[in-house]
């Protein structure tokens, strides 16, 4: 292996570690130095999100300026209005949780196999729940969050995986949209419960969340 | 559908879309302007200017690239409307800024201060990146640079934060 190879590689795997070509990803499978480099850079991207993400405190309320265009100010006061106090509100512990809990399990993404109707079970039994989808579950467990056993599927949907989780201890009083960690996701009420929705791609359209939180059973 | 209730309907989505991305724009903004009040200047000239062109927006899934542009461009027309002052990172702790407080977790503090100390040509893509989610290619684009220039500031980013990992620097590139 020369060490232009490796100069090379470790540029790239400095530069953008997940975005690898297939030239260094072949290197990478026959250098162990260079393999190291990458696992170290990983991890230190995983750190460097956790560090970009920073908490966000109250959105400070400010009285409009001057200068501003009258039009400017009733588009703010529209948002406003439109989305409730979106832009004052810090977002809730709860999506942050849910969606931080889904990136550990990144793997569960690609996923492709339909499970059986008794692996899905096996899971809803733990939680003493029932989930009664007609979207292809590929990937179903048992997790513990907030100190229950909460059932997270991967359903397979026209718009691509999407995480599902089954929260019967976690009582919301309204639809509430997220995106935190790269995913964008919704927590909406049902029955005495609540469902989480996350998806990688887009936003999660209004048919999916729907389905979802109509076919739990608590 | 009356063509009025569509358009509610349209306004409505918009709204929840820009409300979903609002935190993010918001931390990308912080990261650009290390500055916390100006950064919300920024945000809030984003949402209207994204509001008033929202038409130009066909595809919601290109909604977080799109809205970070207008970000990255209302940025740089406030520092050039209003001819700021470079921000000096000894003043941004002192003043508390939130995007430095500490969780807690003194490893994450240190990389957050180092990250605010890294030149604006390499924060700017590392952040593009890591936060948004753009390919290098989008970066390039984004940036007006070559892709082989992004790649070598993205290195040198990551290089200079190796150290406060406790991680040995890479050997630099030419």
């Amino acid at each position: 292996m020369s060490a232009t190879d490796c100069r090379h590689a470790r540029l790239h795997i400095g530069a953008a570690p997940h975005e690898l070509p297939a030239a260094i990803a072949q290197h990478l499978a026959g250098c162990a130095e260079c393999s190291r480099f990458r696992d170290e850079t990983l991890a230190l991207d995983a750190r460097l999100r956790s560090a970009l993400e920073v908490p966000l405190p109250r959105f400070r309320e400010r009285a409009p300026r001057s200068r501003r265009l009258a039009l400017a100010a009733s588009v703010v006061l529209a948002l406003l209005l439109a989305g409730g106090a979106w832009l004052v509100n810090p977002k809730p512990a709860l999506a942050g949780e849910i969606a931080e809990h889904v990136t550990h399990e990144a793997g569960s993404w690609d996923k492709q196999q339909v499970l059986s109707p008794a692996d899905i079970n096996a899971v809803l039994q733990q939680a003493g729940v029932r989930f009664d989808t007609s979207l292809p579950v590929v990937y179903a467990m048992a997790c513990p969050f907030r100190g229950r056993h909460v059932p997270h599927f991967v359903v397979q949907t026209p718009q691509g995986p999407m995480t599902v989780m089954l929260l019967a201890h976690e009582k919301v009083s309204a639809r509430t949209e997220f995106s935190e960690h790269g995913l964008s996701g919704v927590v909406l009420p049902a029955g005495e419960g609540s469902v989480a929705v996350l998806t990688r791609n887009g936003t999660v359209p209004d048919e999916v969340a729907g389905e979802v939180a109509g076919a739990v059973r608590w | 559908m009356k063509p009025a209730s569509h358009g509610t309907t349209a306004g409505a989505a918009f709204t929840r879309l820009l409300q979903m991305l609002q935190p993010d724009l918001l931390r990308f903004a912080c990261w650009l302007a290390r500055d916390r009040s100006v950064a919300e200047d920024v945000v809030q000239e984003t949402l209207i200017r994204a509001w008033k062109s929202r038409e130009e927006l066909k595809d919601p899934a290109a909604a977080r690239p799109w809205l970070f542009t207008i970000v990255r461009r209302e940025h740089a027309r406030l520092y050039e409307r209003k001819r700021l002052p470079s921000v000096d990172i000894d003043s941004v702790e002192a003043l508390g800024d939130p995007a430095l407080a500490t969780e807690g977790d003194a490893g994450l503090d240190d990389l957050r201060r180092a990250i605010m100390q890294l030149p604006d040509e390499y924060r700017e893509p590392l952040v593009l990146q890591v936060l948004g989610g753009f390919t290098t290619a989008e970066i390039a684009s984004q940036l007006q640079l070559t892709q082989a220039a992004v790649l070598t500031r993205l290195f040198r980013a990551r290089n200079r934060l190796r150290t406060i990992y406790g991680l040995a620097p890479a050997e630099d590139v030419e």
